[in-house]
């Protein structure tokens, strides 16, 4: 165990210290203090609009940091030679990788949690204290966050074991993306009588195969109006369940992937 | 004596850009004893680096064996016995030189402050040990390295280059370092083109190239057969062809005769029978040959390879 957590250490002291990601942080930071300022975002009554902006800007800005953390993961340590230096003590390959990815966990739930704070900061103050319950429902949001961005990062790391950076930025993000909107489509295409069994099928397979990044979007009121959920402590467990079983099969494929890989 | 690494044809093949596989490393049987400093030498690209990846398991061959302590190599019980620094090491530059200890400490389970204080004291960087590695200089760098690899009290080290790209100075501190831990009872195995910097220090050499093992044994032994040259004045012409040396040149110079021999071919009763028929021996210079001189002769001698 020792050896994974002094890896994960070290790669949160290199990811804090990365000025991209500082960068990309510093201007979501931003974009969340300026928020209540702008006239569109707060002219309604409503904090609809504000918080569906806030919680996108933290999706966002957590999705580019969960991406540049980890496709650049195995490639640099490989590039700049420190992986022979720790792969010739007694570190095993697969402590290596889970390592690597505890760190990348950790860095993003140190930066998500900057970002949370200071929504929820600006949030009470534009709020006036009207209803300080209101903050903490809305601090639900970067937690579903979190377990999506955490799954991200698994995708990441996995893909980072056999394909270049590049490769794998853009294949993530499409990953992303696709298992964003398609679980959504897959549920029209269930429910519509006319589909054909065929493409049923198709579906089917591809929503099993594919991570459902959908399930932790449900806290965005823009996103999902109407989605009401009836037991939400049964719901985020279920997500988290869902979310620590697709990571832990991505994560034993690559250290099966790396465990044979040249470096 | 045990050996510390025993390989058995041991080969490693890339692909080939145009067509087939390339024996990067072919059917390498090296040996190197306990407590011995062991020379690697090659030229660029001969298969060092890759050698030694494989006898660390970062690597794994195309065929072949390979022992390490007397473990087949990928055992992971031998890590803890072993060391390693790269060829151009880089380290996570955010670190100062105690918190990169105490990073590849914590790997052993080492938690010792005094320990790496201690290291980094006999690789005299405790002055800056508390400066980013970042700021340090290259010998620096290569001190820290080798503090770094002996966190575990190695039995065997592997060094790649140990003083690639060091002024003379570095040079020295790093050989006297080296030194010190064959003092210290550990096999090292350097790889290196640095010759000179082998011959001062290494017992056994083997020299490599292109992937095959060209010379191998005990340095004084590879470099047997210099050459004397003996100068005199006076010598009788009747004397010359008494002597009948094999492989001798005899010129005769402004200053006297030059007597060009094999070391081995006992000079002592040449000089004697000089100076019995009253010439003089004015100079006996010793040529050795140099590690350079081997070297180049086998590697540049053609059709090692099939
Ligand atoms: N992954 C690889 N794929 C293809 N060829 C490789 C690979 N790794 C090394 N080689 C080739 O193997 C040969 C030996 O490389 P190696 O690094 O072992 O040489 P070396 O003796 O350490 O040289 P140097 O003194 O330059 O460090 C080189 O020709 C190199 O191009
Ligand atoms: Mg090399």
């Amino acid at each position: 165990m020792r050896p994974i957590l002094s890896i994960a250490a070290t790669t949160v002291g290199e990811a804090i210290r990365r000025r991209v990601l500082l960068v990309i942080l510093l201007i979501g930071v931003l974009f969340i203090v300026v928020a209540p300022g702008l006239g569109i975002l707060s002219a309604r009554s409503e904090t609809t609009v504000l918080r569906a902006f806030m919680l996108g800007v933290i999706q966002g800005v957590s999705m580019i940091i969960a991406v540049i953390l980890t496709v650049y993961m195995i490639p640099n340590e490989i590039e700049r030679r420190t992986i022979y230096t720790i792969l010739s003590k007694p570190v095993q390959r697969w402590q290596f990788l889970v390592g690597k990815y505890l760190g990348a966990v950790l860095s993003l739930l140190l930066m998500m949690s900057m970002m949370s704070a200071v929504m929820g900061v600006m949030f009470f103050l534009q709020q006036q204290s009207k209803n300080p319950g209101e903050i903490a429902d809305l601090l639900k949001g970067p937690a579903m966050y979190f377990i999506q961005m955490c799954l991200l990062a698994a995708v990441g790391i996995f893909f980072s074991t056999f394909l270049p950076p590049l490769v794998n930025f853009f294949l993530s993000i499409g990953v992303f993306l696709v298992g964003t909107f398609f679980n959504p489509l897959f549920q029209t295409l269930q429910e519509n009588k006319n589909t054909a069994p065929m493409v049923k099928l198709i579906a089917q397979g591809v929503n099993t195969f594919l991570p459902n990044f959908a399930n932790y979007n449900v806290q965005n009121p823009i996103i999902n109006p109407t989605q009401q959920i009836q037991n939400e402590g049964r719901y985020f467990l279920g997500v988290t369940v869902y979310g620590v079983v697709y990571i832990s099969i991505l994560l034993i494929i690559g250290i099966l992937i790396f465990d044979r890989r040249e470096v | 004596m045990a050996a510390a690494i025993e390989t058995k044809q041991l080969t490693k093949s890339y692909k080939a850009r145009q067509a087939g596989t390339i024996n990067v490393v072919d059917h390498l049987d090296l040996h190197v004893e306990e407590g011995e400093i062991f020379g690697f030498l090659g030229p660029n690209g001969a298969g060092k680096t890759t050698t030694i990846k494989m006898l660390l398991g970062i690597i794994y061959p195309t065929s072949g064996e390979g022992y390490v302590l007397g473990k087949e190599i990928g055992d992971m019980d031998v890590h803890r016995l072993i060391s390693y620094l790269p060829e151009r090491p880089y380290y996570y530059e955010h670190m100062t030189g105690l918190e990169l200890l105490k990073f590849y400490g914590s790997l052993f389970g080492i938690t010792d402050k005094e320990k790496f204080v201690q290291l980094l004291e006999k690789v005299n960087l405790h002055r800056d040990m508390t400066k980013p590695i970042s700021n340090y200089s290259k010998g620096m760098q290569q001190r820290v390295g080798l503090a770094q690899s002996l966190l575990n009290d190695p039995k065997l080290l592997f060094l790649d280059e140990p003083t690639g790209g060091l002024d003379p100075i570095a040079h020295r501190e790093i050989r006297d370092l080296i030194l010190s831990f064959r003092d210290e009872g550990r096999t090292v195995f350097i790889s290196s083109h640095e010759l000179s910097e082998v011959e001062l220090i290494c017992d056994r050499v083997a020299i490599i190239n292109r992937g095959v093992i060209a010379a191998q044994g005990k340095l004084t032994e590879l470099l047997k057969g210099g050459r004397i040259e003996i100068t005199a004045e006076d010598v009788p012409a009747s004397l010359l062809s008494d002597f009948n040396i094999v492989d001798a040149n005899i010129r005769t110079l402004p200053s006297g005769l030059l007597l060009d021999m094999p070391e081995e071919n006992d000079p002592n009763s040449v000089i004697d029978a000089i100076r019995a028929h009253k010439g003089r021996v004015i100079s006996v210079v010793p040529r050795r040959k140099r590690l350079e001189d081997l070297f180049v002769e086998t590697v540049s001698t053609p059709g090692v390879k099939s």
